[in-house]
C-alpha cells in the first residue's frame, strides 16, 4: 500500500511541475496533470485543494483571484521562489526512488 | 446548470475560519465543480450524468471538511508562533533581563508607601525603556503579518504573564497567610497589578502604538 506521505510527495511534485510552466487555476492544474501523465495521475477536487492550501501556507505557491472575460472568478495559482527551490530536491528524491525500484523490482521502461 | 456554490455550501458546512476565508474556499470549490461540469457537457455528456460525475469527485464531504481544516490550521499554527509567541517571548525576555540588569547595577524603585501593600513601586528608568521594547515586539509581530489584537498581545506579554501569575498565586496567600485580612490582601493584589501589569502593559502598548504610527507614516511617504 502506498503511504500517505508518498502519495503527497507525488502530488506535490506534480503540482509544482505543472505550475513551473505557467500559472493555473485548480481545475486546470488537475487537467494538466491528467493530460501530461497520460491519464495515469488523476486529481479529484477532494485531493487537490487541501494540498494546494498546504502548499500555499508553506509559501510554495500563491493563489490570486482573477476574473475572466466571461466574468467568472477563478483563483489562479503561481509558483513562488520557495516552491521553485523545492522542485530540484523533490525531483532528485523521486529519481532516486525510481532507480531503486527498478533495481529491486527489475522494472524496465516500456 | 446546477448552482454549485449553493451545493458546496450545503455539503461542506461552515468552516471555522474567518467569514471571508470560508467564502473564498466555497467559491473556489464551486468554480472547480463548475469547470468540471462544463467540460463534461462540452463532451456531450448529458446534464444529469455530468452532474453525477462531478459530484463523485467528493466521496466524503466530511473528510474534505477535515482535510481543508487541517491544511488551513497548519498555517494558523505557524502564524501563531511567528506573530504571537516569538515577539512575545522577545519582549518578555528583554523586559525582565533589562530590569534584572538595572537592579544589578543598583537601580532603586520609587515607592509611594514603603513597606505597605498599597505602595506604588516604580522603576522609572525601566518603565522608560518599555515603550522601546514594546515597539520592537510590535515590529516583529507586524513583520510576520500580524494585525490588531495580536500585535498588542505579543507586545504586552511580559505584563500579561505577570498578571496571570499574580491571579494564580493570589488564592495561595489564603493558605500561607490566613491571618492577613482579605481587604489587605485585595489592596496588595491591586497594587501589584497596577505596578507590574497595568503600568508596564500601558508602556509596552504605547511602544506598539508608536511603532504603528511610524509604519503608517512610512507607508504614506
Amino acid at each position: 500500500m502506498v503511504s500517505t506521505e508518498l502519495k503527497r510527495g507525488t502530488a506535490e511534485l506534480a503540482i509544482l511541475s505543472v505550475l513551473e510552466r505557467q500559472p493555473l487555476h485548480g481545475y486546470e492544474i488537475s487537467r494538466h496533470i491528467e493530460h501530461d501523465s497520460g491519464g495515469t495521475l488523476r486529481f479529484t477536487l477532494a485531493a487537490l485543494y487541501p494540498l494546494l492550501y498546504r502548499m500555499e501556507n508553506r509559501g510554495w505557491v500563491r493563489g490570486d483571484w482573477e476574473t475572466s472575460d466571461t466574468g467568472r472568478r477563478r483563483r489562479c495559482y503561481k509558483l513562488l521562489p520557495r516552491g521553485r527551490k523545492m522542485l530540484a530536491p523533490l525531483r532528485a528524491q523521486w529519481a532516486d526512488l525510481f532507480r531503486a525500484m527498478r533495481r529491486v523490482a527489475r522494472v524496465n521502461h516500456a | 446548470m446546477p448552482d454549485w456554490l449553493a451545493y458546496v455550501n450545503n455539503h461542506l458546512g461552515r468552516l471555522p475560519l474567518s467569514q471571508a476565508e470560508s467564502l473564498q474556499v466555497s467559491e473556489e470549490l464551486a468554480a472547480h465543480l463548475e469547470d468540471a461540469y462544463l467540460s463534461l457537457r462540452a463532451q456531450d455528456v448529458s446534464e444529469s450524468d455530468a452532474a453525477r460525475l462531478v459530484c463523485e469527485q467528493i466521496p466524503s464531504w466530511q473528510q474534505l471538511h477535515r482535510d481543508i481544516l487541517a491544511a488551513k490550521s497548519e498555517a494558523f499554527m505557524q502564524n501563531r508562533v511567528t506573530q504571537l509567541w516569538i515577539p512575545g517571548l522577545v519582549t518578555l525576555f528583554s523586559a525582565y533581563a533589562l530590569l534584572a540588569l538595572m537592579q544589578f547595577a543598583g537601580l532603586r524603585a520609587l515607592t509611594s508607601h514603603p513597606g505597605e501593600p498599597r505602595g506604588i513601586v516604580l522603576y522609572l528608568p525601566w518603565m522608560l525603556t518599555l515603550p522601546l521594547i514594546g515597539a520592537i515586539g510590535a515590529y516583529l509581530s507586524r513583520r510576520a503579518q500580524a494585525t490588531g489584537w495580536r500585535v498588542y498581545f505579543a507586545t504586552s506579554l511580559p505584563a500579561l504573564a505577570l498578571g496571570v501569575f499574580f491571579l494564580l498565586v493570589f488564592p495561595w496567600s489564603f493558605v500561607v497567610d490566613p491571618q492577613v485580612p482579605l481587604r489587605i490582601k485585595g489592596i496588595g493584589l491591586a497594587a501589584m497589578m497596577l505596578n507590574w501589569v497595568i503600568l508596564p502593559g500601558l508602556a509596552l502598548s504605547l511602544g506598539a502604538a508608536l511603532q504603528s504610527l511610524l509604519k503608517i507614516r512610512e507607508v504614506r511617504t
